[in-house]
């Protein structure tokens, strides 16, 4: 699992809960435009973020987005060897997801304005005179 | 492509996991195993032949199959209990819930606080009318109120559930039938006193764990 370069141990336990707390909304979001098994979930979220938990983890999520209704979800003999199981949005997941994605833009929005003048380099660098 | 030393070790890995969620149905048991099995399977063929240690790598990504059963289980009792109005499933869940976090350990307290001051009442109710002058709600020096069995001979042997209410309130005890170091305060309303006190204690308890647990089976592992 790759590590952010910024990563120490004081930010560490902060940025695994901030991954975990992301994984709902980053799975349902890896499902937006096609049905996916397990596997090629995981491969989405790895390039787009590290997981920062046990793979096994995320069927577990799967299972719990079944549960709700958000996901449906079918076997499929694909001549692989073994068959897979195939996820997709239902309506409701569908739902919750553009809901999950506004707040999170809307957030993230905010954030950036208080985060502008901290990852501003000139800062840094009068910090360091 | 995979060797039999390797078969084995996933063989080993999936009864682990099996064991682990022996408490699921079975359907959805082998659905989880079945799904873990492929994902494991896909990972090895991904990999190729690498030589020794490639499965190691792939189930120890999966993670401790001990662990993840047990989350599974967790999850499982979690959404039963989050529906439920039955305290033995609550508790179930909570103490299932409580082995995985401190949140848990909270709830589980909240249970056994709960249910444990509902039963309180309830058995003294039930106990009242066939020990009519060793249960009762006693007013012992201190101003020490407790619900449960008094052996009607020292102060100090009673044994229940105690409170000790403002001085203010105990003025009420001045009313209660019986005279001596330990008053009774209630006399036969204990029983009615009781059912009611035990219900709402009960029903305040459910409620709260419900609460409690459909939040936490919302939350990510």
């Amino acid at each position: 699992m790759a590590k952010s370069p910024s990563a120490s141990p004081d930010t560490d336990g902060w940025e695994v809960q901030l991954r975990r707390g992301s994984l709902e909304l980053a799975i349902l979001a890896s499902l937006w435009q096609r049905r996916l098994y397990g596997l090629e979930i995981l491969r989405a979220l790895e390039s787009t973020a590290a997981l920062g938990v046990a793979e096994g983890t995320l069927y577990l999520i799967l299972g719990r987005l079944k549960a709700e209704g958000l996901v449906a979800a079918e076997w499929v003999d694909a001549g692989s060897g073994h068959p897979r199981k195939y996820y997709w949005l239902t309506v409701s997941g569908k739902e919750r997801l553009r809901r999950m994605a506004r707040a999170w833009a809307q957030l993230s929005a905010n954030l950036d304005v208080l985060l502008e003048p901290v990852l501003d380099p000139k800062e840094a660098a009068r910090d360091k005179r | 492509m995979t060797s039999d030393s390797d078969r084995q070790a996933i063989d080993a890995y999936l009864l682990r996991l099996r064991r682990g969620l022996r408490r699921l149905p079975a359907a959805e048991r082998e659905e989880v195993v079945a799904e873990i099995h492929g994902h494991v399977l896909e990972r090895l063929e991904a990999r190729g032949d690498e030589g020794g240690g490639a499965v190691a790598q792939v189930l120890c990504a999966v993670g401790d199959p001990d662990r993840l059963g047990a989350q599974y289980e967790t999850d499982a009792l979690l959404r039963r209990a989050a529906g439920s109005r039955s305290p033995w499933l609550l508790l179930r869940a909570t103490t299932s819930w409580a082995r995985r976090g401190v949140r848990g350990i909270g709830a589980l307290l909240l249970a056994v606080a709960g249910y444990g001051v509902a039963l309180v009442c309830y058995a003294s109710a039930v106990a009242k009318p066939v020990f009519p002058s060793r249960i009762g709600m006693w007013l012992s020096p201190g101003s020490t109120v407790t619900v449960g069995y008094w052996s009607g001979r020292l102060p100090s042997e009673l044994i229940g559930l105690s409170v000790r209410p403002p001085a203010s309130l105990i003025v009420l005890g001045t009313f209660g039938p019986t005279q001596g170091p330990v008053r009774e305060l209630l006399g036969l309303w204990l029983i009615p006193a009781g059912i009611v006190a035990g219900f709402l204690c009960a029903f305040a308890t459910t409620w709260c764990l419900r609460k409690l647990i459909a939040r936490a089976a919302l939350a990510t592992a």
